[in-house]
C-alpha cells in the first residue's frame, strides 16, 4: 500500500511539473503574476511529492518488503540498516529518483530565495528547472521505475551489491548528485538570462553561493569516490581514469573554469558569452556523466548500475537539452556585443582567460580518451582501450600549467601590469621556488615531474605567504597594531580573496599527496604459505596464516600478517577476502590498511588456493593522506567564502 | 553565423550521432578471432638486452605468448603465476615462454621485470603492432600456440586463481606430451 502511495506521488509530481512549465510561461504571456506564483507553487509541490515518494521507497526498504521489486533487487533481510537506507540510491532506478529528488529541492529552494530580488527571470527559471524534472520523472515513471511489485512476493532479496555495502559509497553518490543537479541552478539563471535579455551581472552574482556549493560537492564526491576505490577496490590505488570516473572530472574542470571566469565578468564585463558558454557545457557534461553511467555505453568498473534499453531515453532526453540550450545560446548571443577588449596580455583578465583555455584543453583531453574506444567500435568495430598512459603523457603538462597560473592569477593586477608590479610580487616567490627545488633535489627527489610539482607547489605558496604578509603588515602599520591583528584584518578585508587562497592552499597539498603516492609508491605481488615472510620498503611482513571470518551478511578469510620495521614490531595487519551471501556470490577484497607517517602500508589478498597459499599485493603510499587532508582544505576555503559576512550596501 | 557558432553545431550532432550509433554495441563483445588459425610471425627487441628476437626461430615448439605491460594491474597479479609456468615447463626442449611488452616506456618495463622478475624474454611491441597482428584489445591476454604454428587457446585477463590449473593441465601438458587437446 505504502509503496503505491509513492508511486502515485510521484505520477502526480510529473503532472504537476508539466503545470510547473506551463504556469510561468502563460504568466509571463498574460502578465498575471498569479500564474506565476502557480509555478513556484508547483515546484514546492513537487518537492513534496517527490519526497513521498523516496520516503515511500524507503520505508519499504526498512520494512525489508520483498514485494517490491527494487527492494528485492537492492537488499535482503540481513542488511544493515545503514545500507539498507542507502539502497535508495544503490541501483539505477531508486538513484535516477534521487536525483528528480535533489532537482525538486533545488528548484523549490532557489525559487524561494531568489523570487523577490529577480522576478523578471523566475518565470523562466521555474518553467526550465520544471522541464528538468518532467525529464526525469517521464523516465522514472515510463521505463525505469522503482515503485514495481513482484508477485508473489519473495521471502528474501537478492542483497545490495557487495562492493556497495562501505560506508564510502553512502556518502559518495548523494555528493556527486548535489554537485551534478546544484549546477542546474547556475544553469537555469543563465538560460533564463539569455530568454529575458537581462544578459548584466545579475545572473552571475545570484549564481555565485550555488556555483561554489555545487563545485566543493562535486569536489567532495569525486575525492570520497577515489577514497572508496582505494580501500575497497584492493589496487592500491584511486584513480584509474576508468570512463565513469573521468564522467565527473569532466564537469568538475569546466565548472572550475566557469567559478574563476566569473570573477572576470563581476570586475571587468568580460566573457559574458563565454560564462553562459561555460555554464551550459558544466551542465550538459553533468548530464552526460548520469548517460555515460546509466546507458552502459561504456564498459567500466560502474558496470554494476547500468541499462542500455533506458540509454535511448537519455540520450534523447540529453540531446533536447544539448540542442536547446546551445541553441538559445548561439540565437541569443548575437545582443551580446562586449567592446571592453583586453589591455594587455599581462594582466589578471589574460590569466584568467589562460586558466579557461587550459581547463577547457584539459577536459578536452579526457574527454577524448573516454570516447576514442566508442569511436573507434562504432567507426571501425574494432576495440581499442585507453589507459593511464595517454592521460599521463597529455594530462599531466597541461595540470602543471594550470598549477602554475594558479600562482600567477591571483597576484597580478587587472587591466595592465606593469613591469614594476611583476617583480614585486613574483621576486620572493621565484627565489623560494627556486630554492624549494634545490632543496628537493638534495633530499633525493630526481625525477621530472615531482620536481616540476615542487617549484610550483613553493612558488605559489610563497605567493599566498607573502601576499598575506603585505596586506596583514599594512593593516597592522594603518591600525598601528601587531601583524597577527592585521592578520585578521586582511583577512576580513577580503574574506572572498582568501578563502579562495586556502582553497588553493588545499589544492597545493592534495598535489604533494598524488605526487608522493604515486610516484613514491613501492609495491610487489607475491604468492606466500604461513610462516613466509617478505619485506618493502623498510618493513617486513610475516605471514602468520589464515583463519576464517564472519560478518552478519558475509563471510570470508582473512590472512594475518605481523609488521615489523627492522626488528620491531609495529603492527598487525589482516587483509580479507569476503563472499556476501544473498545472490551475486561475488567475492570481495578488503584491503588491509595501515597508517604510517602520512602514508599507508597496504595489503590486499588476491588469491587463496586450497592448499593454504595467498597471493598478496603489498603497496607503501606515501603521503597519500594529503590528498584526503588537501580535499579538507579545499572545503574549509569554500565554506570560508560562503559563510563571509555581506557587505554594507554602500 | 560565426565561427563558433558552427563549431558548436557540428560538435553536437557529432557527439549526439556518435552516442546513437553507440547504443546498440556491447563494450564487452569481444570478437574470437584466430584460436585455431596460424600464429602471425614477428621480431622485436628483446626489452632487457635489445637483441632482435624472432618468432621463426621459435618453430615447431610450443609456445606460450603473454601480453602484458608495466602499467596494466591485472599483469601485475598474474605474473608471479607466469614465472611459475615457466619454471614448471622449462625443462621440456619443446617449451617456450615468451612476453610481448605492450605500448610500455622501455624503462618502465625494464623496472616492471627487475622488481618481479624474469625468467623468460620479452619483447618489445612499442606501437601494438604485434598486438594488432593477434587482435589484443588489452592487456593481459596469453595465446598458446602449437608445435605446428597453429593457435589453440587464448585467455584474456590475467592467469590466476583457478585458471593457472586450467592452463597448465587441460593445455601445455598435453601438448608438450603430444596428446590430443
Amino acid at each position: 500500500m505504502i509503496i503505491e502511495i509513492g508511486y502515485f506521488a510521484v505520477i502526480a509530481a510529473l503532472v504537476v511539473s508539466i503545470a510547473g512549465i506551463l504556469a510561468p510561461l502563460i504568466g509571463l504571456k498574460t502578465g498575471n503574476p498569479a500564474w506565476i506564483r502557480a509555478g513556484r507553487q508547483a515546484v514546492t509541490a513537487n518537492f513534496i511529492l517527490i519526497s513521498l515518494g523516496c520516503g515511500s521507497l524507503i520505508y519499504s526498504f526498512l520494512l525489508r518488503d520483498f514485494s517490491v521489486k527494487y527492494v528485492v533487487m537492492n537488499s535482503n533481510s540481513r542488511l544493515p540498516v545503514f545500507y539498507t537506507v542507502a539502497a535508495l540510491w544503490g541501483g539505477h532506478e531508486g538513484s535516477l529518483l534521487f536525483w528528480a529528488w535533489i532537482l525538486a529541492a533545488f528548484a523549490t529552494l532557489a525559487a524561494w530565495i531568489h523570487w523577490k530580488s529577480h522576478p523578471e527571470t523566475m518565470p523562466y527559471l521555474l518553467a526550465i528547472e520544471s522541464s528538468l524534472t518532467v525529464g526525469f520523472l517521464a523516465l522514472i515513471i515510463f521505463l525505469s521505475s522503482p515503485f514495481e511489485r513482484v508477485f508473489p512476493a519473495l521471502a528474501e532479496g537478492m542483497d545490495l551489491n557487495p562492493l556497495l555495502q562501505d560506508p564510502g559509497m553512502v556518502f559518495h553518490p548523494p555528493f556527486l548528485y548535489l554537485g551534478y543537479v546544484g549546477f542546474s541552478i547556475p544553469f537555469s539563471f543563465a538560460l533564463a538570462a539569455l530568454l529575458s535579455g537581462r544578459l548584466g551581472e545579475e545572473w552571475i552574482r545570484a549564481t555565485h553561493r550555488w556555483t561554489l556549493f555545487s563545485w566543493i560537492m562535486l569536489t567532495f564526491g569525486i575525492i570520497m569516490g577515489g577514497y572508496w576505490a582505494y580501500y575497497e577496490l584492493g589496487w592500491g590505488g584511486y584513480w584509474a581514469w576508468d570512463p565513469v570516473e573521468n564522467a565527473s572530472f569532466m564537469p568538475w574542470l569546466v565548472g572550475t573554469a566557469f567559478l574563476h571566469s566569473v570573477m572576470v565578468q563581476e570586475k571587468r564585463k568580460m566573457f559574458k558569452v563565454w560564462n553562459l558558454f561555460l555554464i551550459i557545457v558544466t551542465f550538459s557534461l553533468s548530464l552526460l556523466g548520469t548517460f555515460l553511467v546509466r546507458s552502459g555505453i561504456l564498459s567500466s568498473v560502474h558496470a554494476f548500475a547500468n541499462d542500455p534499453g533506458r540509454g535511448v531515453y537519455i540520450l534523447i532526453f540529453m540531446s533536447t537539452v544539448l540542442i536547446l540550450s546551445f541553441g538559445i545560446l548561439i540565437i541569443r548571443s548575437n545582443k551580446l556585443k562586449v567592446k571592453i577588449e583586453m589591455d594587455s596580455v599581462i594582466s589578471r583578465e589574460s590569466a584568467y582567460l589562460f586558466n579557461n583555455l587550459f581547463f577547457l584543453i584539459a577536459t578536452a583531453t579526457v574527454f577524448l580518451g573516454t570516447l576514442y574506444p566508442l569511436l573507434v567500435d562504432t567507426l571501425y568495430g574494432t576495440k581499442v582501450t585507453v589507459g593511464a598512459p595517454y592521460y599521463n603523457k597529455v594530462f599531466l603538462p597541461i595540470v602543471l600549467i594550470i598549477l602554475i597560473l594558479m600562482g600567477i592569477a591571483p597576484m597580478i593586477a587587472w587591466r595592465k601590469a606593469s613591469m614594476e608590479n611583476l617583480r614585486k610580487n613574483f621576486l620572493v616567490p621565484v627565489i623560494a621556488a627556486l630554492a624549494g627545488t634545490v632543496i628537493s633535489a638534495i633530499i633525493g627527489i630526481r625525477q621530472i615531474y615531482p620536481l616540476a610539482a615542487a617549484f610550483i607547489v613553493f612558488f605559489v605558496a610563497a605567493t599566498i605567504i607573502s601576499d598575506l604578509y603585505k596586506n596583514s603588515s599594512y593593516w597592522a602599520s594603518h591600525s598601528g597594531t601587531s601583524l597577527l591583528t592585521g592578520i585578521w584584518k586582511a583577512w576580513y578585508h577580503n574574506q572572498r580573496r582568501y578563502g579562495g587562497l586556502v582553497t588553493h592552499i588545499g589544492v597545493l597539498v592534495m598535489i604533494l599527496g598524488i605526487i608522493g603516492s604515486s610516484a613514491y609508491k613501492l609495491e610487489k605481488t607475491i604468492i606466500l604459505k604461513p610462516g613466509d615472510e617478505f619485506s618493502l620498503g623498510h618493513y617486513s611482513y610475516k605471514f602468520q596464516g589464515l583463519q576464517d571470518v564472519q560478518g552478519i551478511n558475509w563471510e570470508g578469510a582473512e590472512a594475518l600478517f605481523n609488521v615489523y620495521e627492522g626488528n620491531n614490531f609495529i603492527a598487525e595487519m589482516r587483509p580479507q577476502k569476503r563472499r556476501y551471501s544473498g545472490g551475486s556470490q561475488m567475492p570481495t577484497t578488503e584491503a588491509a590498511i595501515y597508517p604510517r607517517h602520512m602514508g599507508d602500508l597496504y595489503l590486499s589478498m588476491t588469491d587463496i588456493t586450497q592448499d593454504g597459499w595467498i597471493t598478496v599485493m603489498a603497496f607503501q603510499n606515501p603521503l597519500i593522506h594529503w590528498i584526503w587532508y588537501g580535499g579538507g582544505i579545499m572545503g574549509l576555503g569554500v565554506v570560508l567564502i560562503l559563510f563571509k559576512r555581506k557587505r554594507r550596501e554602500s | 553565423m560565426k565561427g563558433w557558432h558552427v563549431a558548436t553545431i557540428v560538435a553536437l550532432i557529432g557527439i549526439i550521432g556518435l552516442f546513437y550509433a553507440g547504443l546498440g554495441r556491447d563494450p564487452r563483445n569481444i570478437p574470437t578471432v584466430l584460436v585455431g588459425t596460424a600464429a602471425p610471425s614477428f621480431s622485436g627487441p628483446n626489452v632487457q638486452s635489445g637483441e632482435i628476437l624472432s618468432f621463426d626461430s621459435y618453430k615447431g615448439k610450443i609456445i606460450v605468448l603473454n601480453f602484458w605491460a608495466s602499467w596494466c594491474q591485472e599483469c601485475r597479479l598474474e605474473h608471479q603465476n607466469l614465472l611459475a609456468i615457466n619454471g614448471e615447463f622449462r625443462n621440456y626442449p619443446d617449451f617456450v615462454m615468451l612476453g610481448i611488452d605492450y605500448q610500455d616506456q622501455p624503462g618502465d618495463a625494464n623496472g616492471f621485470l627487475n622488481s618481479f622478475g624474469s625468467s623468460y624474454p620479452h619483447i618489445r611491441d612499442i606501437k601494438g603492432t604485434i598486438a594488432i597482428d593477434y587482435g589484443v584489445y588489452g592487456v593481459p591476454e596469453t595465446f598458446i600456440i602449437d608445435s605446428k604454428g597453429i593457435i589453440r587457446f587464448k585467455y584474456v585477463g590475467p592467469i590466476i586463481g583457478p585458471v593457472y590449473s586450467q592452463v597448465t593441465e587441460k593445455i601445455i601438458r598435453p601438448l608438450l606430451e603430444g596428446k590430443e587437446l
